[in-house]
């Protein structure tokens, strides 16, 4: 801007004043801009995904470069304490393979009873597979940056899992990278209910990387350190019985509990279409409400 | 001496074409840091462009015509993933600010400077959570706290960049 004191000039006098106009404008216009982006979140999708087109590969690209020097050094690592990793990765070994006999034997006979049950079987497609690449760490609100977007068939209102666990849905797609809103972002509500005894509960995000848990039913609090959470179905968006987070500390009305797909270590995350089609039609935000 | 300043190499230098650039493309690239590949669950990291924009704002009076502001706070929006219009209106209003408090101050120096921005980081941050909260997805305020310290603290840092930067269009 021009400098404080333009003297008797009076070209630099105005030129002073339509300099602060023209901030002044600016501002109006961000106001306008912001309110319309809190108001109608829809209005930017376009443009949004436009930049995220721009930023989204270059992301992909570094998360390649780091991705590699950081597997350089973690693989001497392996080697380092590679006899007593041995030893631990057998004992673990042993007893997974205990497991996976009574897993197989409970199998056989979920199967028997779904037969007997005429119960179908459904399957679960996959939209696209893609690599998270990218957070908002700079801001209050928690999301990422996926390696897929549009031209893979990702839509906004998707659900996000990864291996471990929901991450989280969809929110903003350009063609080639697309922005999800984490399990652990504050307006991020999920139906969910315990592995344990199938009490319903709602689950939200603190914005921290936690999620916070309450019963829906008020009274005795019904939880325990080490609990498993997992997705009800409810609402139709998630998808149910995918495993959310592990309850980590108990508080006054319900508990926190911490993600199990850790977004920064996830490889890979699994966008999946809506449990339900119609939720994503009905407006996604509402159908996470009413659990 | 006169003589030696004339057979200097340094005479008839002007400073690069793209000089008077630099300054806002420097708040650009600070802004697309936001596409390192960082995923945080914290969001303590800085706001990069921001602590560009003052640092910048700080060390010159019109490092950029004060309108330009918008459209640079409109890239960081795209980039980061505010709330579009967020920065455009805060970027403006922070050279608007800094204009008022320049014509207000008798002296400053480098302590005062970095009051200064911690007020403005510090409004950046509650803005933000402001904004955050409107959306219903404002997390506890004490959760930004870290954030904004580890800020405050890089802001030195970025200044210094800035000022090297300054020196180095300028062929200093």
């Amino acid at each position: 801007m021009a400098t404080a004191r333009p003297g008797w000039s009076r070209r630099a006098q105005y030129g002073l004043f339509f300099s602060f106009l023209a901030v002044i404008a600016g501002i109006v216009i961000g106001l306008i801009l912001l309110i319309i982006s809190l108001v109608a979140p829809k209005t930017f999708d376009g443009i949004r995904g436009a930049a995220l087109d721009v930023t989204g590969p270059v992301a992909s690209a570094l998360h390649e470069v780091n991705a590699t020097a950081s597997g350089l050094i973690t693989g001497a690592g392996d080697y380092w304490d590679a006899a007593s990793q041995n030893a631990a990765l057998r004992r673990q070994n042993h007893a997974m393979l205990q497991r996976m006999v009574e897993a197989k034997a409970v199998f056989q006979e979920n199967r028997q009873l779904k037969a007997a049950l005429d119960l179908r079987q459904q399957r679960r497609d996959t939209v696209a597979v893609g690599r998270v690449v990218g957070s908002s760490f700079n801001s209050p609100r928690r999301f990422a940056i996926l390696s897929v977007g549009s031209s893979n068939g990702v839509k906004i209102g998707m659900p996000v899992r990864s291996p471990d666990g929901l991450v989280g849905r969809v929110i903003d797609t350009g063609a080639l990278a697309s922005r999800v809103m984490l399990v652990s972002d504050r307006s991020n509500i999920v139906p969910a209910r315990l592995l344990r005894n199938g009490i319903p509960v709602i689950s939200q995000g603190r914005g921290d990387g936690t999620i916070d848990v309450r019963p829906l039913e008020v009274g005795r609090n019904p939880f325990k350190r080490g609990d498993i959470l997992i997705t009800s179905g409810t609402g139709g968006l998630y998808p149910p019985l995918v495993p959310i987070a592990r309850i980590v500390k108990l508080d006054d009305d319900g508990a926190v509990a911490i993600p199990l797909a850790d977004p920064s270590t996830t490889s890979f995350a699994i966008v999946e279409p809506p449990f339900e089609p119609a939720a994503i039609a009905a407006g996604a935000p509402a159908s996470t409400d009413s659990p | 001496m006169v003589r030696a300043a004339l057979s200097s190499k340094r005479l008839n230098q002007a400073p690069p074409r793209f000089a008077v650039l630099l300054p806002a493309a420097s708040v650009v690239v600070a802004s697309l840091l936001a596409a390192l590949p960082i995923v945080s669950t914290s969001g303590w990291y800085p706001d990069f462009g921001f602590l560009a924009l003052i640092a910048w704002r700080l060390l010159r009076a019109d490092p950029w015509p004060g309108w330009w502001a918008a459209p640079l706070g409109f890239i960081n929006d795209l980039s980061t993933g505010y709330p579009i219009g967020f920065s455009v209106a805060l970027w403006s209003g922070t050279m608007l600010a800094l204009d008022l408090i320049d014509r207000r101050t008798m002296w400053r120096d480098y302590w005062i400077e970095w009051m200064l921005a911690a007020l403005l980081i510090t409004i950046d941050q509650g803005l933000q959570w402001r904004v955050a909260e409107a959306m219903d997805a404002a997390p506890a305020f004490t959760k930004m706290v870290p954030g904004l310290v580890i800020s405050i603290c890089v802001f030195p840092l970025v200044a210094w960049i800035v000022s090297r930067i300054d020196a180095w269009r300028l062929g200093r």
